[in-house]
């Protein structure tokens, strides 16, 4: 059996004296779809941003292909394998589509300018936006923009991604064309860890469901199990009212 | 009133050659300062926004150092105590220098203003959302590399209006240079009254000079403000 790509080990982490994270275990396989769901401020996102040593923890580690993120000398290299999408895109405003998606590729992995316009074009196309490269992303749709922020992060072929939120600041019929779009990437292999409460896009392609309130995980079960027979009263009280919507 | 306007008396010499020099003077001294002011503010206002406290310690004392001695006495203390803390022979080549009011006014007004700018630069920096950051960063940029493509770019397109005031107020705050004994365009413009008595004449001089390099300043940065516009994300205007 192939070791985990992502192994969380009794994460814990507080600012100011308010705990974000409570002994947070949880193990990703190479290929997995796994769905992170709970309530504001329940440490979904933090938990994300420790992953990548974005966040820096107290206890625990993150271990990501190997590599611990607690030990780690070199995070830009370790952070060049791990994509990461945003809730509010976080595109460079200043830049164009194509210069967005090039920057790290050329800064970071030392790829040449062509080189990387080339893998850029590449990415823009898979996610439907190659005819907007030459534009700023103010000039786009904000599920343009997203989709955009998803081709700037494959760009680095990384091998595992991270999605915070990514459909929660888009206009209902903005999130479908975001979440084909993941939908595609879920199918074609990637590992991804995904915060959403979109439960329909979970329901399709999560290979597990991850519950978090108050920092710490309350339920973990297959994606199937999760919607008919949730264990806890907590998890199935969160989902009558994502699914009801009122 | 009995004052004899001369007009032409501005374009013959010695008051040409004069104005000719105080105009140039005025110009290279704002244009040279505010370069090295612009260098140093980013510098400083990327301490003071920096994760190391010693960094930020130092941004600060910097700033409240020379934002908070008035202009004048800092070209004072620049021209008369500074060098006496240099070592003799440092302090000697100094004084031999040909031009040291001039070099004691770049630097008096390059740190003064650098401080504002500094101010500047890290209230822009504030104003940038986190997840630029956090995104930069997740992308594999080393924190250097996200500050020089990603930050900083964004924080000047931010500024450039308080750039522009900025530019405006090194050049009025050259006038101060003269107290030092620069001859820039309003000492000449003192010396021209010395020595015609025509004071009208003169100041008008000086004033059309800071008018005319204020107007071309702004005309130059509000070009720029409109390359460096960013889409979609900063209204245009002005």
């Amino acid at each position: 059996m192939t070791a985990p790509i992502i192994q969380i080990q009794d994460l814990g982490l507080a600012f100011d004296g308010f705990t974000a994270l409570d002994g947070v275990s949880l193990d990703v396989m190479a290929g997995q779809c796994i769905v992170v769901c709970g309530p504001s401020g329940s440490g979904k996102s933090t938990l994300l941003r420790c992953v990548n040593g974005l966040e820096r923890f107290q206890r625990g580690d993150v271990v990501v292909d190997g590599t611990s993120v607690r030990d780690c000398r070199d995070l830009p290299r370790l952070r060049r394998g791990i994509g990461m999408v945003f809730q509010h895109f976080e595109l460079y405003p200043h830049m164009t589509v194509l210069e967005n998606v090039t920057l790290a590729p050329i800064k970071a992995k030392g790829l040449s300018k062509a080189e990387a316009e080339r893998v850029a074009l590449h990415y823009l196309d898979q996610v439907g936006i190659a005819d907007q490269a030459g534009k700023h992303p103010g000039r786009l749709s904000g599920g343009q923009q997203q989709r955009a922020a998803i081709a700037r992060a494959l760009a680095l072929e990384p091998k595992v991604m991270l999605f915070d939120e990514p459909t929660s600041a888009l206009d209902p019929e903005m999130i479908s064309e975001v979440l084909r779009v993941m939908l595609d990437l879920a199918r074609s292999g990637m590992t991804m860890l995904v915060v959403t409460h979109e439960m329909g896009f979970a329901r399709e392609v999560a290979d597990r469901i991850v519950f978090m309130d108050r920092g710490s995980i309350v339920e973990t079960a297959g994606t199937a199990q999760f919607f008919s027979a949730s264990q806890t009263e907590r998890a199935r009280e969160f989902l009558h009212k994502v699914l009801a919507k009122i | 009133m009995n004052y004899q306007f001369n007009w032409a008396m501005l374009i013959t010499e010695p008051y040409f050659g004069w104005i000719a020099d105080g105009v140039l003077t005025t110009l290279h001294l704002a244009l040279i300062a505010w370069c090295i002011a612009f260098v140093l503010g980013v510098a400083v206002g990327s301490c003071r926004v920096s994760g190391s406290a010693v960094l930020r310690l130092f941004g600060g004392a910097y700033v409240e150092l020379f934002r908070n001695i008035p202009l004048l006495v800092q070209l004072f203390l620049w021209l008369y105590v500074a060098p006496q803390l240099l070592p003799a022979d440092t302090r000697l080549w100094w004084n031999r220098l040909d031009s040291v009011p001039y070099w004691t006014a770049v630097i008096g007004i390059s740190f003064y203003t650098s401080s504002r700018i500094a101010e500047q630069i890290r209230a822009a920096m504030n104003a940038i959302p986190q997840g630029q950051f956090r995104a930069a960063l997740s992308t594999g940029l080393t924190p250097v590399q996200m500050y020089r493509h990603v930050i900083l770019p964004y924080a000047i397109r931010i500024m450039l209006p308080a750039i522009t005031s900025e530019f405006l107020t090194v050049f009025k705050n050259t006038a101060l240079a003269l107290t030092i004994g620069v001859l820039e365009i309003t000492a000449t413009t003192r010396k021209i009254e010395a020595w015609s008595f025509k004071g009208i004449e003169a100041y008008t001089v000086a004033s059309l000079t800071y008018l005319a390099t204020t107007v071309a300043v702004i005309g130059v940065m509000t070009w720029l403000e409109r390359r460096l516009y960013i889409p979609g994300l900063i209204r245009r205007g002005g």
